[in-house]
């Protein structure tokens, strides 16, 4: 496996990676923020090229990381193998009238649920580590944490009674 | 001004339409220029606004060159730089010359339209290797240190041709001693500089703007080469943060650098006595011949291929900023019409040959293409 980096002027760093198999794939990051990454097959002649946004970048990033996240729209899970498997989950809710004009604490969610709301997005406004006072307002978003079972019964009996 | 906004509307209509096509945008400002000004249907005309503006166009490109420009980093790849770079040079300039002159150009005039003809645009060559993915081939890198070579000969051209040539020793030292002053104020002022680079409000951009235009004024004054002391001075503030500079300078390049050619355009008249359209299509085409000379000498000699060559040559043919820039300070009437002429059929040609250099390369070549993976040298 032989990387090899190098700057070029104009355009940007350049990271070339050569497996074992003589694939060579390279990672190019441009000027303009956005990153191309060209994978050319032992063999082959045309490479193929995607270019990507840093936020695609940093996702495929962790991905090839060690695939701890399994991600659909909503919800991210974490899984930490080295703790005897621990998974957690991390799911964003839209809140409805059921829920809005109630505090946190009205609402008993860590009691009933043993969910955890850790952050509210209001607007173009993020309140992270909500007080227990915090009262939602119809239309923002929640970002809560826990279980994927926990979050179930939190979909089920908070937000959507 | 009714003109200077004329114009620029009419280079953000034709910006919108060439970005879509994915062509090259300098070519059509000077077309537009060419419509609006003295060639065509001359409704606009030059002043003195427009004159200050494509000054600053003019300052603000050089500047951003500079700051591009490492001198460590060349250093170390002289090698990669050098020997392809002297094939370059010497082949375009050669054929640039006797071309020039076969067409009637006087010695001096020849020698301008030569360094014009033979400066390949660095933004056509970097847009073009980055929107055709490109950058993987093994040509890039060398198509990279070749932009960067070409880059070193303006610098020089910029300092060694100046307008007052009288007392070439004087100015010689006066510009080693500014040099010398700026360098110590930028090495002294480092941490202030930073500091005031890093605030959100108009600092950082209000200090890049009047650093660049002080540089300027200042060499006016003393009577130095302004163009050269404008690159050096960017290349002493690229040691200290290039990203922040390049993002303060941007909007200024972007947009002056639009009214100076589209200006450039306007200026220039192709119907002047002593300008044959038939010999400035032919110094364009001979442009385009040129750089396949020495694009496939170049990748026979560092790739052992033909096929590189035409990558090579694909990605040099366009020649743009620099070549305007050489006109707009040295060329004479006649100079300015072959020389925007040369631009805009060489980016034109460039942008297509660039892309489709893949068929291109296998109908004038007949060698195999020799596989990348293959290649014992990576």
């Amino acid at each position: 496996m032989a990387l090899r980096s190098i700057n070029l002027p104009g355009i940007g760093t350049k990271y070339e990676l050569e497996t074992e198999k003589n694939d060579i794939i390279a990672v190019f990051f441009l000027k303009s923020g956005n990153i191309q990454m060209y994978t050319l097959q032992h063999g082959c002649q045309t490479p193929s090229v995607a270019e990507l946004s840093p936020p695609e970048a940093r996702r495929l990033g962790s991905i090839l990381a060690g695939a701890i996240m399994e991600a659909d729209q909503e919800s991210v899970e974490f899984a930490f193998s080295a703790l005897s498997d621990l998974r957690i989950t991390i799911h964003t809710y839209i809140v409805g009238k059921s829920v809005a004009g109630k505090s946190i604490e009205e609402l008993q969610i860590r009691a009933k649920t043993g969910v955890t709301i850790i952050a509210v997005s209001r607007g173009d406004k993020n309140v992270v580590n909500p007080p227990a006072d915090f009262i939602f307002q119809d239309g923002d978003t929640l970002v809560a944490i826990g279980e994927s079972d926990q979050l179930k019964r939190f979909e089920r009996d908070i937000m959507v009674t | 001004m009714q003109g200077i906004v004329l114009a620029l509307f009419a280079c953000l209509l034709l910006a919108l339409i060439t970005k879509r096509f994915a062509l090259p945008t300098i070519p059509f400002y000077i077309i537009a220029g060419l419509v609006l000004g003295k060639s065509g249907l001359d409704l606009v005309g030059g002043d003195e606004i427009s004159a200050f503006l494509t000054h600053l166009g003019l300052l603000f490109l050089l500047f951003f060159m500079g700051l591009e420009i490492k001198p460590d980093r060349i250093w170390k790849s002289q090698s990669a730089i050098v020997t392809s770079g002297l094939i370059d040079l010497n082949i375009n300039v050669a054929i640039g010359f006797l071309a020039a002159i076969a067409l009637g150009f006087h010695l001096f005039e020849a020698l301008i339209v030569a360094a014009a003809f033979f400066i390949s645009s660095t933004a056509m060559a970097v847009t073009s290797l980055i929107e055709n993915r490109k950058l993987l081939m093994r040509e890039s890198e060398t198509i990279v240190w070749l932009m960067v070579f070409e880059d070193i000969v303006v610098i020089l051209i910029l300092a060694f041709i100046s307008p007052q040539m009288d007392q070439p020793l004087a100015i010689l030292v006066k510009t080693l001693i500014m040099l010398a002053i700026l360098y110590a104020i930028i090495m002294f002022g480092k941490d202030q500089i930073i500091w005031m680079l890093k605030r959100d409000d108009e600092l950082p951009v209000l200090l890049t703007f009047s650093a660049v235009l002080g540089i300027s004024a200042l060499s006016l004054s003393v009577g130095i080469p302004e163009s050269f002391m404008v690159i050096v001075f960017g290349t002493f503030l690229g040691t200290i943060d290039p990203v922040s500079f390049e993002v303060q300078s941007r909007p200024f390049k972007d947009v002056f650098l639009v009214i100076f050619f589209v200006f450039f355009g306007i200026t220039v008249n192709l119907f002047t006595e002593g300008i044959y359209l038939p010999s400035l299509i032919a110094i364009s085409l001979i442009a385009v011949i040129s750089k396949y000379a020495s694009g496939i000498a170049i990748g026979k000699l560092i790739h052992k291929n033909s096929h590189s060559g035409i990558e090579i040559w694909a990605n040099t043919i366009g020649r743009g900023e620099f070549s305007i820039a050489i006109a707009a300070l040295y060329g004479s009437a006649a100079v300015s019409s072959a020389i925007a002429f040369m631009v805009i059929i060489t980016s034109i040609i460039g942008a297509f040959v660039a892309k489709y250099s893949g068929r291109i390369g296998k109908v004038l070549i007949r060698q195999p293409l020799t596989v990348q993976g293959d290649n014992p040298s990576r």
